[in-house]
């Protein structure tokens, strides 16, 4: 627009927000007399309805070009505004938001200087909407698919809804089996339904699911591309086994010469596999797997005569020539369901998980309680000599949570439900244990949560509140040392059996999906969620959305709720088949970009790609933004020694000026 | 180094057809006087040297050398720079392949292995410059000066460049062609300049900056010289915005100065260069020396060793320290 810049500059009095604090008129006053400011008003709500019809009436009467809004956050109202002035037939990238509320009245007291400074700050805002130039979003189209990362319970709920909703699902789990944490659970809490039995349902369901195509033993290779029209590509892991033709029989894995020797992961290591095998009875798919560590024949390329299982194997479905497939397709949008990790109980030494065989885990309790755990239900424990059925059981909570020591500050929001929940599976099984709990403070804050504690702590467990300091073998026995810290007095309880309540913890390997992905982490190193109220399934990555404890530590409820979330934010892009460009977004200066490259290896977001141009003959390297990409973050801006490429509308000639206007610059 | 080896190589590199030119160092018009030599042919080649005068670093014209604008129709000349280059020379070498500078097709590298430069202001104040010729060669434990026909020995503490003192690379990390054996590398002497900045409290240290600062011409001539300060368009001659103001005077000097700075920090190499043009006999490479310092002690990065490594002030870690961020 090459007019001469027409301002507007609306003061918002935020009902007394901002009022209260800046005089409001006199910043009015001093607005008129801004360059190029034609109108100033001041007015209760200017996000309201009247508000945005006073901009957009003087727009249309008084011919303004530029508007200012010296009201709150531009992440609050920026895209209001936009929009109002839009409609009145402006650029809606015309506008530049003052914050005088959150950088202005809301961290000042004294008027006459919380006056001075939105003074200053719309004198910067006016002295940068001039310089502004018109803009552009653009639309995309999007790709009716999508790639849920995970097939915990919340990748499954997502898949399932995503896939109910009419649209492609490409369902990526890296075991063997989808079910996740969930399907290692024996009950759930509060309302003790057994975890398999609502489980295995959907676990059917999204393998059998017309629009789900489930990818099971499988990861993530790469990822390119932008919201709408990402490109995936995925490593299906060879299982030795013909996936058409196994039947799930189990004939191979009885007849396994390592059968029973290797550690059950689905135990927790309690139980015990051969080297083809099926994670858990009700695994989906029911598809048996070699694992080529243990496999005889596969690691030392012997196994006896000729390999058990492909004698055995009716069908004849045992290929140890399979190889690890690619496959490739494109997605709209991407949920991430990557989970948890159980906190490693060996990093508190304190309380000897690793020297006492009677100290075990939330999981490993989950394990020892199920009816298809490796004991069969029945609680029994190595005491270091022999078997036995404890008597005295000790529960310790906040085992890695809450705890800055292992550097996790936060609180995992499960363990004291789980065990709340154990000590009620124990009480059923063992009617006379003495079931003790040491405790920092009891969370029961979900729907029925607080009632089931209150059902707990009525059948004869003692809640002692305490952190244990110590855990110690004292003959057959484990001391736990520990101070009551609501008598004061100290203990020593003599038990037979030490259950840890372990929090969560993000996923070790979640280095690997940040990178893909490009995603955050929030400082307790779970995913970092675009906005902690108002986006929480979003990530800063567009048409990525987060389900589940890769976000934080949750319940299956809240994560399932989450799953729903993220589902239906993921079908925005793919109902509407198309997707809006920010305009926004970094440009390049060809002619001076010396082709570094720094640009290209700090973006964020994989916006930026090398180029070859041809300079009055000479083919050059020089960088270029796509963008769909592009977040207009700034990051290539900083690290460009040329100044080279900029963010439209944040240009230098567009913030120095702004700058200088507050008094910073000469 | 053997000077015939050198002028045969030379005349070998130069007479390939791939190759446009060899950028050397010859001798220059008087006294201990080097000039660059930019060497097309055999008789060219026979007035290459290499001597403990050959102090400057060539690999600043690779990016030198402007690219006009070709008539429509002409096809650019592609062929491959030949270059000598020394140790510390071959790291500016590297840090340009990293940038993408130049490509490693673009460049035939010809590695000189480096005894140790001499200081040409402490020589030229003890033995003052001569009308004539005058040659610098080196013995085994020094060097050997002859001026109009008298020779004088001369250790090597005495005249050896603080650069030299300082180096850990004194033999070429890149090259197609190495000229003789690698030398031996010694022990790097302590950075007593930039400790002497280090050791004074923050006042201190602005108090030195100000003196030197103040005393800045703003020629340019280290940004001129550096290999590492190669945009067409450098942003501190920019007029819109004007980040640094035309002005000399101790502010917009120290602007430039510091800009410069963390434009190079983690991309110097450390060969001087800026310090030895500078006219206002600024301690550059106190300032440099001491980012890069920064960069190795915090990031355990050093520019200029490997030509495949991340550009340093393009990568980022998530354990990067940042506990100096106020």
């Amino acid at each position: 627009m090459t007019d001469k810049p027409k301002v507007g500059v609306y003061i918002c009095h935020c009902g007394i927000n901002i009022s209260s604090t800046v005089d409001v008129e006199a910043v009015e006053e001093f607005a008129l007399k801004l360059p190029s400011v034609k109108v100033a008003r001041t007015y209760s709500y200017m996000c309201s309805d009247p508000g945005q019809a006073l901009i957009k009436e003087d727009i249309k009467e008084q011919g303004l070009n530029r508007i200012v809004v010296a009201s709150c956050s531009p992440r609050m109202h920026e895209p209001t505004f936009r929009k109002a002035i839009q409609e009145a037939g402006l650029n809606p990238y015309f506008l530049e938001m003052a914050n005088i509320r959150e950088q202005c009245s809301w961290v000042h007291e004294e008027t006459e200087e919380a006056t001075a400074k939105a003074k200053k700050l719309i004198t910067a805002s006016v002295a940068k909407v001039r310089l502004l130039e018109a803009l552009e979003a653009k639309e995309v189209d999007a790709e009716p698919a999508a790639l849920v990362i995970g097939a915990g319970i919340a990748g499954i709920q997502a898949a399932l809804d995503i896939a109910d909703a009419g649209f492609k699902t490409y369902l990526v789990e890296k075991t063997p089996s989808v079910g996740g944490r969930m399907a290692q659970l024996d009950k759930t809490f509060p309302t003790l339904d057994c975890s398999a039995c609502i489980l295995t349902p959907k676990m059917v369901d999204c393998a059998s699911h017309p629009n789900i195509e489930l990818l099971s033993y499988s990861e993530v290779e790469e990822i390119g591309g932008y919201i709408g029209n990402f490109d995936v590509k995925v490593r299906k892991k060879a299982r030795y086994v013909d996936f058409d033709k196994c039947t799930g029989c189990g004939e191979c894995a009885a007849e396994c010469r390592v059968a029973n020797r290797i550690p059950n992961e689905f135990d927790q290591g309690m139980g015990k596999r051969s080297a083809i095998y099926l994670p858990f009875p009700q695994a989906v798919p029911a598809k048996y797997t070699i694992d080529p560590e243990n496999c005889l024949y596969l690691s030392k390329g012997k196994c006896g005569k000729s390999p058990k299982c492909q004698d055995v194997c009716g069908a004849e479905a045992i290929n140890f020539e399979q190889e690890d497939e690619i496959v490739e397709f494109k997605v709209g949008a991407i949920i991430v369901a990557t989970g948890f990790d159980p906190f490693d109980a060996s990093r508190k030494p304190e309380y000897g998980y690793d020297d006492y065989p009677n100290v075990i885990t939330g999981m490993e309790m989950e394990r020892l309680v199920s009816a298809s755990g490796p004991t069969g239900g029945k609680v029994m424990i190595s005491n270091g000599e022999e078997e036995i059925e404890p008597k005295e059981i000790a529960f310790i909570k906040c085992v890695g949570s809450r705890d800055e020591s292992v550097g996790n500050e936060y609180c995992s929001r499960v363990c004291c439900m789980y065990t709340a929940k154990q000590a009620h599976l124990i009480r059923d099984k063992l009617p006379d244990a003495n079931i003790r709990i040491y405790y920092m403070d009891v969370r029961a804050f979900g729907k029925g949560y607080e009632e089931f504690y209150d059902r707990v702590r009525r059948e004869n467990v003692r809640y002692i509140r305490g952190n244990p300091s110590e855990i110690f073998k004292r003959g057959n026995k484990l001391v736990v040392k520990a101070e009551n810290t609501l008598t004061s007095t100290p203990v020593e309880d003599e038990v037979d059996m030490v259950v840890l309540g372990v929090g969560l913890e993000p996923r070790a390997e979640m280095r690997k999906v940040m990178d893909l992905l490009r995603l955050s982490q929030s400082p307790d190193k779970f995913f970092l969620e675009a906005h902690p109220k108002l986006r929480p399934v979003d990530t800063a990555t567009d048409g990525v959305f987060l389900a589940g404890c890769c976000q934080g530590p949750k319940d299956i409820p809240d994560t399932v709720a989450q799953a729903k979330g993220a589902a239906s934010s993921a079908l925005i892009p793919l109902a509407r088949g198309k997707v809006t460009i920010d305009a926004q977004v970094a440009e390049v200066n060809e002619a001076t970009c010396r082709g570094c490259g720094f640009c290209v290896e700090i973006c964020p977001y994989t916006a930026i790609e090398m180029t070859t141009v041809n300079r009055f003959g000479h083919e050059v390297e020089v960088a270029r933004v796509n963008e769909a990409l592009c977040k207009g973050c700034g990051s290539c801006s900083a690290a460009c020694l040329s100044d080279s490429i900029q963010p439209k509308s944040f240009r230098d000639r567009q913030i120095l000026p702004q700058i200088a206007a507050l008094g910073v610059l000469k | 180094m053997d000077l015939e080896k050198l002028r045969e190589t030379a005349a070998e590199v130069v007479a390939r057809e791939d190759v446009k030119y060899l950028i050397g160092w010859k001798n220059g018009s008087y006294g201990y006087r080097v000039a660059p030599a930019f060497i097309e042919d055999a008789e060219g080649a026979a007035e290459l040297i290499f001597s403990p005068l050959c102090i400057s670093n060539l690999s600043t014209y690779l990016t030198l050398v402007e690219k006009l604008p070709l008539p429509r129709g002409q096809e650019p000349d592609t062929r491959k720079i030949a270059l000598m280059v020394k140790g510390c020379d071959s790291r500016a070498v590297t840090q340009l392949l990293v940038e993408k500078g130049i490509e490693r097709d673009g460049v035939v590298v010809i590695g000189c292995p480096c005894p140790g430069m001499i200081d040409y202001d402490l020589l030229a104040e003890k033995y003052p410059e001569t009308e004539g010729l005058s040659e610098v060669k080196w013995t085994d434990d020094g060097f050997l000066v002859i001026r109009d026909g008298e020779e004088t020995n001369v250790t090597r503490d005495e005249l050896l460049a603080e650069k030299c003192r300082l180096c850990r690379y004194p033999n070429p990390l890149i090259s197609d062609i190495m000229l003789g054996e690698p030398v031996e590398t010694w022990e790097p002497a302590e950075d007593k300049g930039v400790e002497e900045v280090d050791k004074k409290d923050v006042n201190g240290r602005w108090a030195y900056w100000e003196e030197q600062f103040s005393n800045c011409i703003r020629c340019y001539s280290c940004r001129n010289v550096c290999p590492l300060c190669y945009c067409q368009d450098c942003i501190l001659d920019r007029l819109n915005p004007t980040w640094v103001n035309r002005a000399v005077n101790f502010s917009e000097n120290t602007a430039f100065n510091i800009a410069r700075a963390f434009h190079l920090a983690g991309r110097c190499i450390e060969c001087g260069e800026c310090e030895r043009v500078c006219p206002a006999n600024i301690p550059l490479g106190r300032l440099n020396r001491k980012m890069a310092r920064e960069v190795r002690d915090k990031y355990g990065f050093e520019p200029g060793l490997d030509p495949e490594a991340e550009p340093f002030q393009a990568s980022y870690k998530p354990d990067d320290p940042e506990d100096f961020i106020l």
